[in-house]
């Protein structure tokens, strides 16, 4: 019972903090985790808010986080995020989180180039989008280890139609030194498969709903603390799978979902993720 | 049918008081595939002066575009702003009004600001209807390569006023 009490708290908690966040947007037309590839139109704008939660075996973290993206041409968009951290975790597993919005707590600016796109059919494209970014954060003390800027990197590419979508990529997150310490680096993967089934083909203006099955997989370094690297700390391994919807009407989205790990193999002392789950609101300017 | 009926309108309206112009364009669209990308792409036509109806199909891929009376759009503008939104445009299926010439055995329709070289796919019977001078007429535009377009077209006729 008191279980059952304490997981509704949380769910109302949730709800509570996408309430009163105001204006909503959510993380683009794709994948709630996964990194995908579509990009603004020229002049385009995209704001987005988004609840995340986070639930290790000892803790749950509660965070908001914002999202504003632009258009510089149909093939160039500059995003920039930021996070109101509710409740934090002593304990922070390591961890990117989402594609363009980290589960973490950085201010994060970055540049997305769809440096290749074939629309070759209605509704049809194939496309592959490079990413750049730099973040601060807004905590000095992550995992017991001083956390400084970061530069983040990642390449995905896929197949969108009316249908049927699949996104595959991978990045790599690098953080600087701070006091003489520093967090691991974090080489990650991504793979997304949706899926549009026949009854949410209505055409435009109709509500256009997808469902897809989204996996992650995490491999994070070694930390360097005291000025020594931890030796006792190999890299980790982390994957997680698990379903999100997208819902979009018009200039509106709405998405949702969740993952559970299916693999951790991490460090010994390292804390366990019990789940992530996020629901994003989107609103196209 | 709504070509038809837009080239009764443009009959009844007159043809002298008007200019070369396109009176009705359904552009074939590439890549569309969310409703943020129909309702994007809708939002930026609708901000293209001398359009008076537009409407973005996913499932066709198409955007029906009905353009006002005495208008300066182009075909070219309308597929910029397809390229703008990050598809691309291919065919579209015009009704226009302009001035048919021949030159060198090539016939041309001219609006004020664009040239439509008529396609030798054109079906004989409907060539030898073109007449040099003031015509209307709907037919099936070539797709042309996104990031080189020009004034210049290719278009297959399909009716001649």
């Amino acid at each position: 019972m008191i279980c059952r009490i304490s997981l509704n708290i949380r769910y109302v908690k949730l709800i509570l903090l996408l309430a009163i966040s105001g204006s909503v947007m959510a993380q683009g037309h794709g994948p709630l985790y996964g990194l995908q590839t579509p990009t603004l139109a020229k002049g385009g704008v995209d704001l987005n808010v988004a609840g995340m939660s986070l639930g290790t075996e000892t803790e749950t973290s509660y965070m908001l986080r914002y999202l504003f993206s632009y258009g510089i041409t149909e093939d160039l968009q500059v995003n920039l995020t930021t996070p109101t951290l509710i409740e934090r975790l002593g304990e922070t597993p390591r961890t990117r989180g989402n594609s363009n919005m980290p589960a973490n707590g950085d201010i994060e600016a970055s540049l997305w180039y769809r440096f290749f796109s074939n629309a070759f059919g209605v509704g049809k494209r194939f496309e592959s989008t490079a990413i750049v970014g730099v973040s601060t954060p807004t905590d000095n003390v992550r995992g017991q280890v001083n956390v400084g800027n970061a530069i983040h990197a990642a390449i995905s590419t896929g197949y969108a139609s009316r249908t049927w979508y699949a996104w595959i990529g991978g990045g790599y997150q690098y953080y600087f030194e701070r006091d003489d310490e520093r967090l691991g680096d974090l080489p990650y993967a991504s793979a997304v498969v949706g899926y549009r089934p026949n009854i949410f083909l209505g055409d435009y203006p109709k509500p256009d709903w997808r469902i897809f099955i989204e996996s992650l997989a995490e491999f994070p370094g070694v930390n360097k603390i005291d000025g020594q690297l931890d030796l006792s700390d190999t890299r980790s391994t982390k994957v997680l799978v698990g379903p999100s919807f997208l819902g979009l009407y018009g200039a509106w989205g709405i998405s949702f979902g969740a993952m559970v790990p299916v693999v951790q193999d991490l460090t010994p002392g390292w804390v366990k993720e019990r789940y992530r789950i996020a629901v994003n609101l989107s609103y196209w300017l | 049918m709504k070509n038809i009926k837009m080239m009764a309108l443009i009959g009844i309206l007159g043809i002298g008081t008007i200019s070369g112009q396109i009176a009705r364009v359904d552009q074939e669209v590439y890549g569309m595939d969310c409703a943020p990308c129909a309702y994007g792409l809708e939002r930026g036509l609708k901000k293209m002066d001398g359009l008076q109806e537009v409407r973005v199909s996913l499932n066709d891929g198409k955007a029906y575009l009905g353009l006002a009376e005495k208008n300066d759009l182009t075909l070219r503008s309308i597929q910029e702003e397809v390229k703008k939104n990050g598809f691309s445009a291919k065919k579209a299926e015009v009704v226009l009004m302009g001035n048919a010439t021949k030159e060198d055995g090539q016939w041309y329709i001219e609006t004020d600001n664009e040239r439509f070289a008529v396609s030798q796919d054109t079906s004989i019977e409907l060539v030898q209807k073109l007449a040099v001078g003031r015509t209307t007429l709907s037919g099936t535009v070539q797709d042309e390569d996104d990031d080189n377009l020009s004034d210049q077209w290719e278009i297959i006729l399909s009716k001649i006023e």
